[in-house]
């Protein structure tokens, strides 16, 4: 046997190995290695190296696994944390804002020599009125920021 | 009914912490057993596996569940290596001179496979498999451990069909003589 036709020989083992191989070279490559001593030591020592990557076993830290969870929890819902603060002080805002002007109206506007709906109207406008926009604003923030990420990762 | 890849993507879209853990129950060794054949080394794998998962995290929509979960997984965790190299000005993928080679030239320290070694001929392959450049290591690894197709290797390392077979071949003929005429 030349030694060219032995070599295409050998590839078709690698073919094969691999699961590259087509059915029909599949079925040549069978006859080929029912008469050929050396190809069948070829197949074999394939087969073998592939059963010895078989042969490690790596050792995982046993804390990783904890250690992915925990960084997983904590960023899978930053946003969700973040605008429930943002909502309870606004609402905090709303209610501390409307409680200066029942508790100390009164006492601003003597202060100041105003009237004390002058008083209300500038807690109602720079206070009260801004921290409700915030209140009623934030919830649909979070819906706007992931409207705003699947529009960046439709990009990528 | 949904399937189990139909599952993992709804759970994926959604930021499921739940359908997260249980992937990283599942897949965990696996993705440190590529990532320590794709670097050749154990140092600083952990990490690349938490940013994995990270990235797993952020970008879980772009996974439709229309074909399997772990190429797509595996694809990742490469990109995020990749990625990592530019950074650092590490090595190519595609270099002789990359750094677990150098450091298997010089180093006495033994290497993650022959520490990993369980079997006689592990043992015989691990110094070639230290030596091997990493694209060679990363198609065996992901073909005879994995078990995945050429075509999702091929989707994995983007390269042809044709380039991931033959490096096939040649990581087989690399560590071929290491057990050739020994018996079994």
């Amino acid at each position: 046997m030349n030694i060219d036709h032995h070599e295409s020989f050998e590839r078709m083992i690698d073919e094969s190995l691999a699961g590259a191989i087509s059915a029909e070279r599949e079925q040549s490559l069978r006859e080929h290695l029912d008469t050929c001593p050396p190809c069948q030591e070829y197949l074999s020592a394939g087969n073998r190296v592939i059963a010895g990557l078989g042969g490690f076993s790596f050792e995982v830290d046993p804390t990783l696994n904890a250690r992915v969870l925990a960084s997983l929890r904590r960023r899978a819902h930053p946003d969700r944390r973040r605008w429930t603060l943002v909502s309870v002080a606004a609402v905090v805002l709303t209610i501390g804002g409307s409680f200066v002007d029942l508790q100390f109206g009164d006492l601003i506007a003597s202060a100041f020599d105003i009237q004390h709906m002058q008083v209300r109207q500038g807690l109602l406008t720079f206070w009260i009125v801004p921290s409700l926009c915030g209140l009623l604003l934030f919830p649909l923030l979070p819906w706007l920021s992931k409207a705003g990420t699947r529009r960046e990762e439709r990009t990528l | 009914m949904e399937s189990d890849t139909q599952q993992i993507a709804l759970g994926l879209r959604q930021g499921d912490v739940v359908v997260l853990e249980a992937l990283v129950e599942q897949y965990q060794y696996r993705l440190v057993r590529y990532l320590i054949y794709l670097l050749g080394r154990r140092e600083g794998v952990d990490d690349l596996v938490q940013e994995t998962w990270l990235r797993v995290l952020k970008r879980g929509s772009s996974y439709d569940g229309q074909s399997r979960f772990e190429p797509w997984l595996f694809r990742v965790a490469r990109n995020i290596v990749v990625d990592a190299m530019r950074k650092r000005r590490m090595f190519s993928l595609d270099s002789n001179d990359d750094y677990g080679v150098r450091r298997a030239l010089t180093s006495d320290e033994p290497s993650p496979f022959t520490l990993a070694a369980r079997t006689e001929d592990a043992d015989r392959l691990a110094r070639s498999l230290q030596t091997l450049e990493p694209v060679y290591r990363e198609v065996l690894v992901l073909r005879f451990q994995e078990d995945f197709s050429l075509q999702e290797i091929s989707a994995i390392v983007g390269a042809p069909v044709s380039t991931v077979a033959s490096r096939i071949y040649r990581g087989l003929a690399t560590l071929r003589p290491q057990l050739e005429g020994e018996t079994a």
